[in-house]
């Protein structure tokens, strides 16, 4: 047992400088997930025909991909034809001048947006039929229901799940790692490639990610137990 | 788009690549009967509250959830080697097969995940069908085995399919380690040839048949075991 704990603490030292970028790779895909995820549920719960059947096979499919599998294929499509969509486009940049993060908060929103979809879908079908009845009855539009009556009531149902959604983003903003985007983990490798103190890199980097995913569930509970005051439990 | 794609690669790699599914399938069954052992282990513990055992496989369990598997697996390549070395005075790199890391690492984590759903299911059975089981002259053991556990299956049922769908697509990260799965063949097509992505569009069609099928059976278990107490069994 000869584990070096300046080591560990050099690589944590390393972990946190990158930790802004880990911190992009979760709440960008979480922020566009949460919009456009609570918009399909939001179609899908509310059957718009064609686009509800496209949406749930889509998200089905899509599901079925590890996130590693299709974050290799964005990368291949991106090195292969970006540089020819930016021409056509007569854009005078190239693919130097993007960061290459962009594909791994391409490939998390692709997931979040499944995932979160799937909570919202959940949580909306959580909801009396009732309340619909009720808004129509009242003299409301659809648009008016679902903003004022329908949303409110999902909130609170859907912050577990949701939590959840993001430890994975947490967990899975680790993968892109292996196409050499600079992140939390590639941060911690910093001082190990040069030192060959591997095992504590990890350990570092995983230090890091287990602190950010206490401190999201603490936030959940937090939220939950003050969402919990407002609502009346049979 | 010829350099890119072509259908006769894209037929041509998914045949190099089919066979290797049964490396990920090792580790699923390996990681789902060693991380049964470990689960209904550690959910006993939390059930009995046995002190000291408890903090530790709460500390255990948090951080299985808390870090990336992608971590956990380089972790445990790189130190279990560390860790062994005192015991056994050889570099278990050098003797082990790669995948044996995997094996390692999937039923630790199945552990802490599988024992979350097993004791939430028990946990969801109410209490007073222990104390029905105690007013017929049951042992807590006796009213647990024939009374509480036929219940939780049912309820643990739904989230252990959906945490064997998640383990194996976890499973696909294997290849970091150097295991060759469908993930590992994959990239070596790419290597050899200079043409990768019809080989990891072929990974990306296995994993989503492989998700479907799981689903689907897990879906058939759960409407089969669905006896609700003389109700009609409905969509």
């Amino acid at each position: 047992m000869n584990i070096r704990l300046d080591a560990i603490g050099e690589s944590l030292v390393y972990a946190i400088k990158y930790l802004p970028e880990t911190l992009k790779l979760i709440f960008i895909p979480l922020t566009i997930g949460l919009f456009i995820g609570t918009v399909t549920a939001l179609i899908r719960v509310y059957r718009t025909p064609v686009l509800s059947q496209f949406l749930a096979l889509f998200i089905t499919i899509y599901q079925g991909i590890p996130i590693v599998v299709a974050l290799f294929l964005y990368n291949i499509l991106y090195l292969m034809k970006f540089n020819d969509i930016l021409e056509a486009l007569h854009i005078t940049k190239t693919i130097a001048d993007i960061d290459s993060i962009w594909i791994g908060i391409f490939a998390l929103t692709m997931s979040a947006v499944c995932t979160i979809s799937e909570v919202m879908r959940g949580a909306l079908l959580s909801i009396d039929k009732g309340q619909n009845e009720a808004g129509f009855s009242a003299g409301l539009t659809k648009v008016q229901i679902v903003r004022r009556i329908i949303l409110p009531q999902v909130v609170p149902v859907a912050i577990p799940p949701l939590v959840n959604s993001i430890v994975g983003l947490i967990k899975g903003s680790s993968i892109v790692y292996v196409i050499g985007i600079a992140e939390v983990l590639s941060g911690a490798l910093i001082p190990s490639a040069r030192r060959y103190t591997f095992f504590e890199g990890y350990l570092a980097a995983a230090l890091v990610y287990w602190g950010l995913t206490i401190i999201i569930e603490k936030l959940g509970t937090l939220i939950e137990e003050h969402l919990g005051k407002f609502r009346r439990s049979l | 788009m010829g350099d890119l794609f072509q259908w006769s690669r894209l037929f041509q790699n998914f045949r190099i690549i089919i066979p290797f599914i049964t490396v990920t399938f090792r580790i699923v069954v390996y990681a789902t009967v060693f991380g049964l052992i470990i689960a209904l282990a550690l959910a006993l513990v939390r059930i009995k509250k046995i002190p000291v055992l408890y903090q530790i496989s709460n500390l255990y369990i948090s951080f299985m959830r808390g870090t990336p598997m992608l971590l956990q697996l380089l972790l445990v390549y790189y130190g279990l080697p560390i860790i062994l070395e005192p015991v056994v005075h050889i570099d278990v790199t050098r003797v082990w097969d790669s995948i044996i890391f995997a094996y390692v690492t999937f039923s630790f984590n199945q552990g802490a995940f599988l024992s979350s759903i097993i004791y939430s299911a028990v946990k969801a059975v109410s209490i007073g069908q222990f104390e029905a089981g105690y007013s017929v002259g049951l042992t807590w053991w006796q009213t647990f085995r024939r009374i509480i556990v036929p219940q939780a299956v049912r309820i643990a049922l739904p989230p252990f399919g959906s945490d064997l769908v998640g383990l194996f697509q976890n499973a696909s990260l294997v290849f970091s380690i150097g295991v060759i799965d469908v993930m590992g063949r994959a990239k070596t097509i790419g290597t050899s040839s200079g043409h990768v992505f019809e080989a990891y569009l072929d990974v990306a069609v296995i994993f989503i048949l492989c998700s479907l099928i799981i689903r689907g059976i897990s879906s058939c278990c759960n409407k089969k075991l669905d006896y609700s107490a003389g109700k009609e069994v409905r969509e």
